[in-house]
């Protein structure tokens, strides 16, 4: 389990992170999204022992990162578009980190396959692609077999494969019991994958929810087409609903895909559309993290 | 401690720019060692800054310091296993490129090369560890040496260079002052070790 608690960092007057308060459990994917700058890296850094909070606590499974022991067999990270020598080569790295997180060599190359890197794994790390040293920091990060694994943007630069090999591989280390907490701008993505999310704007936590909630916070709003449009406006203004116009299209919030289908039936407006537009992450991430 | 030098170590030998660039360096002392035992002497000097630097420094040029201090978190036991690793590549160093100065019978002055030159390793790892960026560092003791250190004091002031070339024609005075200046260096890559490590 992760717990930051009233985590605040300063630089200088410049506030990073203010007063940030969120769990990510055990057995759940958290998502944490916000805008460039918005705080989420000096947070996750935080919560990793590299940047000292300005005040407040970060916890992993109950401690201080820097009084685990042995924190990678408890912790994996991924940080800043995988980090590596370019000199060096992909197993060359690998095998150096193994020593650090007393990982076998069998290890090593059982996270080489795994990550879809054996036929680059003796070439240079300068020469991989965004893609190949996301997956090579991903494989450090799985070294130590850690419980607990925090993200930062895993998914630059990795192709549609690659994102359903990192979703597979994240799905399944939560139902394992793992925690894990990513962090990305790919919202479309992260919304097949998250159980929870974590919305920081400003260095302020916005909101803190499973996702479910998050999309009941928003308003499903539907798209009717029929032969009158202004009779349908009407009798659904009647209803309570609430209708913009959107060329030949109405646009009802507050009524039920049901309730808009009873009301033209009973003033005789034959219907040819009716959508429900559920708000999709993006919409409720923008709405949250632009509007308090 | 073990794991870490350990891992400091297999990394300098996998980095294959880090082994030629050490290993054109030490032929090129060598046989100048045979020309000369005082150029091997000040090679060996630079070399030692340099390897040393370069160890520490590229870490952080890098991002490489951000999964050592994951496995590490305790930041003064990964500079203490970075400064005995320097010690180690920069001995090796001195000693094998020192065989022709060994061969021409100069013992005394191998062995009071080989006594400072751990010193170099840790004053340079360290101030490397305090600077983060090679290049500064570089241009700095440069500077330093040409301006402070020759310009103005003549090489007479107990300074750091000036006593690391006075320490490796045997004075053990300057021994003494350079391993003081080695120590303060230690003292302010221990403070400075902790800062934020922000990223790029």
């Amino acid at each position: 389990m992760i717990e930051a608690r009233t985590l605040t960092k300063w630089y200088g007057s410049v506030t990073a992170v203010d007063g940030a308060t969120f769990t990510a459990a055990a057995g759940r994917v958290t998502g944490f999204l916000g805008l460039n700058g918005s705080g989420k890296t000096t947070c996750l850094r935080m919560l990793l022992g590299l940047i000292r909070p300005t005040s407040g606590t970060a916890l992993i499974n109950g401690r201080r990162y820097r009084d685990l022991q042995d924190p990678l067999r408890q912790v994996g990270a991924v940080l800043e578009q995988g980090i590596s020598h370019p000199g060096q080569t992909g197993r060359a790295h690998l095998t150096g980190h193994a020593i650090l997180a007393g990982a076998s060599h069998a290890r090593v190359e059982e996270l080489i396959a795994y990550v879809g890197l054996a036929r680059a794994a003796d070439k240079r790390t300068g020469a991989y692609s965004l893609g190949m040293r996301q997956r090579l920091a991903v494989a450090t990060a799985l070294l130590g077999d850690p419980q607990v694994l925090i993200l930062d943007e895993p998914a630059n630069g990795l192709d549609p494969e690659g994102m359903a090999w990192l979703r597979e591989l994240l799905r399944e280390h939560a139902r394992k019991g793992g925690t894990v907490l990513i962090s990305s701008h790919l919202l479309a993505e992260l919304a097949q994958l998250i159980d929870d999310v974590v919305i920081i704007a400003n260095g302020q936590i916005r909101c803190v929810a499973p996702l479910t909630d998050l999309y009941g916070y928003a308003t499903t709003r539907l798209r009717i087409r029929g032969r009158d449009p202004g009779r349908l406006w009407q009798a659904y203004e009647r209803a309570g609903g609430h209708v913009s116009m959107d060329g030949y299209t109405l646009e009802v919030a507050g009524l039920s895909a049901e309730d808009a289908g009873e009301i033209a039936l009973g003033v005789q407006v034959p219907i040819y559309e009716l959508t429900a537009d559920t708000p999709n992450l993006e919409q409720v991430f923008l709405s949250l993290a632009a509007t308090r | 401690m073990t794991a870490l030098v350990r891992g400091e170590l297999y990394r300098v030998a996998t980095i294959r720019s880090s082994w030629i660039s050490t290993a054109v360096l030490g032929a090129l002392t060598m046989m100048l060692g045979w020309l000369s035992v005082d150029m091997w002497k000040l090679l060996v000097g630079v070399g030692a800054i340099g390897l040393a630097t370069m160890q520490t420094a590229q870490h952080y040029q890098h991002q490489t310091a951000v999964l050592l201090h994951l496995g590490r978190p305790h930041r003064v036991l990964v500079l203490v296993a970075q400064l005995i690793a320097s010690v180690i590549v920069t001995v090796a160093f001195a000693a094998l490129s020192g065989v022709t100065v060994l061969g021409k019978g100069h013992v005394e002055q191998y062995r009071d090369v080989l006594v400072v030159v751990p010193l170099m390793a840790v004053f340079a790892a360290a101030a490397a560890a305090i600077l983060r960026r090679p290049m500064w560092l570089f241009l700095a003791s440069g500077a330093w040496f040409i301006i402070i250190e020759g310009l103005i004091s003549s090489l007479e002031k107990p300074l750091p260079f000036t006593a690391f070339l006075q320490a490796s024609a045997g004075d053990r005075l300057h021994l003494l002052i350079f391993a003081g200046w080695a120590t303060l260096a230690v003292v302010g890559a221990a403070v400075a070790i902790h800062r934020d490590l922000v990223g790029e």
